[in-house]
């Protein structure tokens, strides 16, 4: 397919950048305009700084900053150090082929689901409560605990550290193949250096510049998440996220110029915080170099093999218990507290549910589908017009492309969707099938690219050169050829973007203008006060479509190529 | 101080790789273990760094100065280790990755002057601040020598560690190498399958049976 001067292929990166920064960089102009005072569509049509007036004013602000700052930067720090501490403690033991293993089943359960099952594990009337209870607490009744929705967001820091620790475990498994750890190991450990040094001085200063940006997202997404803070962060006053959504679902519609002034504030601290990270990495590089070369071989730090396997075990655990109390309550009669298990089952609530969820799940369902096939389709494209330039014009592409396929992960999403929302109405487009498999595109394009390009660059090209001559056609030995030998990364990056497009929450609200209920949207509203059983189902069944595709994506190509040992790997 | 390996049998899930192999080499001496590939050469090579794969089992003795060193942790064997490639560190410049396996006791001053004279006597001067990336392929593999030998190690074990450069180049870096392990006065084990390369010192055909030197 290279090689042709006039190839559509050549269009390909264009049409990329327009489908995800168009709608960026639109919405972030639609929402700074309101800060500054400009909303035609409530009547607001002068430049002033009063919504910055407003805000500054609003006695919420101060709580709601220090929520999410503290929060948003102790969960990022936190992830990043126990994700680093498990990998060069546990990297190749015993343990290590579990956590392995383990990981793609707990990045596939949804963050609200699994908030919503960690609160049913931890809350006052939860199921660790109810265990020591009455006979070790002496409790009879739930206590009067702020456990979750504590005022200093603790609860939701620990949900957050809970998901990005296999997060970031994945990708650091992704980027440790393309480090040679084994030899590293073995020459740092021959030249006496114990093995915890051997990873702080030699492979950790290699492994973090590929980290960068995913530790980046993690910040901005800790910082501005609004569905986790929803269902199990503090309420009074929210994180600033949560306020900020709030403002613009003010019944007074003037509040949407404070939203906007929100949204702006927001994006500004974000911008800053993602800077002091990237000097803060300097300055430490900086500071450490000289100790780099101090010959020092040993530290009593190395020596922690058990607390890495126990921060290991209980994020596992944590996921697992989550799970398993959501299958339980979905099948609860009635479950007293201070009872350790529920006083009768029943289907009673999957059978009231399940024709609710049916709409829910099928919205989700078909936007998942569509936004995960429109973005790999464009990815591919992209990809394969990369292969008509010379090599160094790839390394210089791909390196600088690479912030800009990350952009719509590291701006917070609340900062740009009003924008697009105010737009959208102006051109009649707010609430279509259209427009809302656009805004989950959005954010689905960046994964499928991020799980896809590595695998997709290094194939051998070949094959592909070998088929196009055989069969003498290139678009054939794209389909039949190329694609078929890729068959298996594809396929797990189509579930990676369809599980993205099915987390999507507030895309799907600020886009379908209300026409729109996916399950996400679902569960999380249920979320406030709703029945435990009736929320438990709702959170199984948010779980239920990332993970049979996820299945579908490792057990189809194992399925279609049991007999072809080659293509295992 | 001489390395000893008394009666050494590597088993891999329980059959065994090679007869026992027994030999002593002497300080400043190189033993060459020659074989086709897949002979366990190798596998010799990492028992005796003390970095055998789970899976594989050793029987015998390996001895280091007198010291039985079987069970002992890879970091405190003292052997330094050379392959094919360089493994030079990519995020460290030439002096830090010489400067890495110096010993901690060493003040600023000595480790700039070490480091100097190391790469003074390989014909590198000056070359402190280079990034690894614009050396040729024979400057990263004598300072990857050079790094091996200023960590002090008691013995050196060489994997196939010319097979990479062409072959003018090979033949200086090798006796260069030879130089350097007779100026040191450590016992070399040197495994490769070309003839070539070998040392003229003793030279031991690894297959299955059973050998002495």
């Amino acid at each position: 397919m290279a090689g042709q001067s006039r190839s559509p292929l050549q269009f390909f990166p264009y049409l990329t950048l327009a489908a995800f920064l168009v709608p960026v960089l639109l919405g972030l102009a639609g929402t700074w305009l309101p800060a500054l005072g400009y909303l035609p569509t409530i009547g607001a049509k002068s430049f002033t700084l009063q919504p910055w007036r407003d805000l500054l004013d609003h006695p919420s602000l101060p709580g709601a900053l220090s929520a999410t700052l503290v929060s948003g930067l102790s969960a990022t720090l936190l992830s990043v150090f126990i994700s680093l501490w498990i990998t060069t403690h546990l990297y190749k033991t015993a343990s290590w082929s579990y956590i392995e293993r383990a990981l793609a089943p707990l990045l596939a359960i949804p963050h609200a689901a699994f908030a919503l099952g960690l609160s049913f594990l931890v809350a006052p009337s939860g199921w660790l409560i109810r265990l020591v209870s009455p006979w070790l607490s002496g409790f009879a009744h739930p206590p009067d605990w702020s456990i979750t929705g504590d005022p200093l967001a603790i609860s939701l820091t620990i949900t957050m550290i809970f998901k990005e620790v296999p997060f970031l475990l994945l990708l650091t498994i992704a980027a440790l193949n393309q480090l040679d750890v084994r030899r590293t190991l073995w020459v740092g450990r021959s030249l006496g250096f114990q093995e915890f040094k051997v990873w702080t001085r030699l492979i950790i200063p290699q492994l973090y510049p590929m980290l960068r940006l995913p530790v980046l997202t993690v910040l901005a997404y800790s910082l501005s998440v609004v569905d986790l803070a929803l269902i199990i962060g503090p309420s009074l006053p929210p994180p600033f996220a949560v306020l900020i959504d709030r403002w613009f679902n003010d019944p007074d519609i003037s509040m949407r110029l404070v939203g906007g002034a929100g949204a702006t504030l927001l994006f500004l601290l974000i911008t800053v915080f993602i800077t002091i990270f990237l000097l803060a990495e300097r300055i430490v590089v900086m500071l450490s170099r000289p100790l780099l070369t101090n010959g020092r071989r040993r530290s009593p730090l190395g020596r922690m093999n058990q607390g890495a396997r126990l921060a290991a075990i209980t994020t596992m655990a944590a996921s697992v218990l989550s799970f398993v109390l959501l299958v339980i309550w979905s099948f609860t009669g009635s479950w007293r507290f201070p009872d350790a298990y529920p006083q009768s089952l029943s289907l009673f609530y999957w059978t009231k549910s399940l024709p609710l969820v049916a709409g829910p799940l099928a919205t989700a369902a078909l936007v998942g589908v569509l936004s995960a096939c429109i973005a790999l389709v464009l990815v591919l494209g992209c990809l394969e017009n990369e292969r008509s330039l010379p090599q160094s014009r790839i390394d210089a592409l791909s390196r600088g492309s690479i912030w800009v396929i990350y952009l719509p992960l590291l701006i917070p999403q609340i900062g740009f969707l009003f924008g697009i929302q105010t737009i959208l109405v102006r051109l009649h487009l707010e609430g279509s099938w259209f427009s809302l498999v656009w805004i989950h595109l959005v954010f689905v394009l960046p994964y499928i690219f991020l799980t896809l390009a590595a695998t997709y660059r290094t194939y051998d090209q070949r094959y592909a050169q070998v088929a196009a001559i055989l069969s003498g056609s290139p678009l054939r030995s794209f389909f039949r050829v190329k694609l078929v030998m890729l068959a298996k990364p594809i396929l797990f990056s189509l579930a990676v973007g369809f599980a993205v497009s099915i987390a999507q929450y507030l895309p799907t609200l600020y886009v379908g203008a209300g026409r729109f209920s996916t399950i996400t949207t679902e569960t999380v509203s249920l979320a406030g006060g709703s029945d435990r059983r009736v929320i438990a189902v709702y959170a199984l069944c948010q779980f239920l479509l990332p993970f049979l595709v996820y299945a579908l994506a490792i057990g189809l190509p194992a399925l279609l190529f049991r007999n072809r040992q080659l293509m295992k790997n | 101080m001489s390395l000893v390996l008394d009666a050494v049998e590597i088993y891999r899930n329980g059959s065994k790789l090679f007869d026992p192999v027994s030999l002593h080499v002497a300080p400043g001496r190189i033993i060459t273990l020659m074989g086709p590939s897949g002979c366990g050469k190798s596998t010799l090579l990492t028992a005796v760094c003390g970095n055998l794969d789970p899976g594989f089992s050793l029987s015998g003795t390996i001895t280091l100065g007198g010291r039985v060193i079987n069970d002992i942790a890879m970091e405190q064997r003292r052997i330094g280790i050379l392959f094919q490639d360089d493994l030079l560190f990519p995020h460290l410049n030439v002096f830090e990755n010489m400067a890495f396996g110096l010993p901690p006791r060493l003040k600023p001053e000595q480790r700039r002057q070490r480091v100097a004279s190391a790469l003074f006597m390989a014909g590198l001067e000056g070359f402190e601040k280079r990034d690894i990336a614009t050396l040729s392929g024979g400057q990263k593999a004598r300072v990857s020598l050079l790094r091996t030998l200023l960590a002090e190690p008691q013995a050196i074990l060489l994997d196939e560690p010319f097979s990479k450069l062409d072959r003018q180049l090979k033949e200086s870096m090798r006796a260069f190498v030879f130089q350097q392990i007779k100026r040191l006065a450590v016992p070399a084990l040197l495994v490769t399958h070309d003839i070539d390369d070998a040392a003229d010192d003793n030279i031991l055909e690894l297959s299955s049976g059973s050998y002495h030197a």
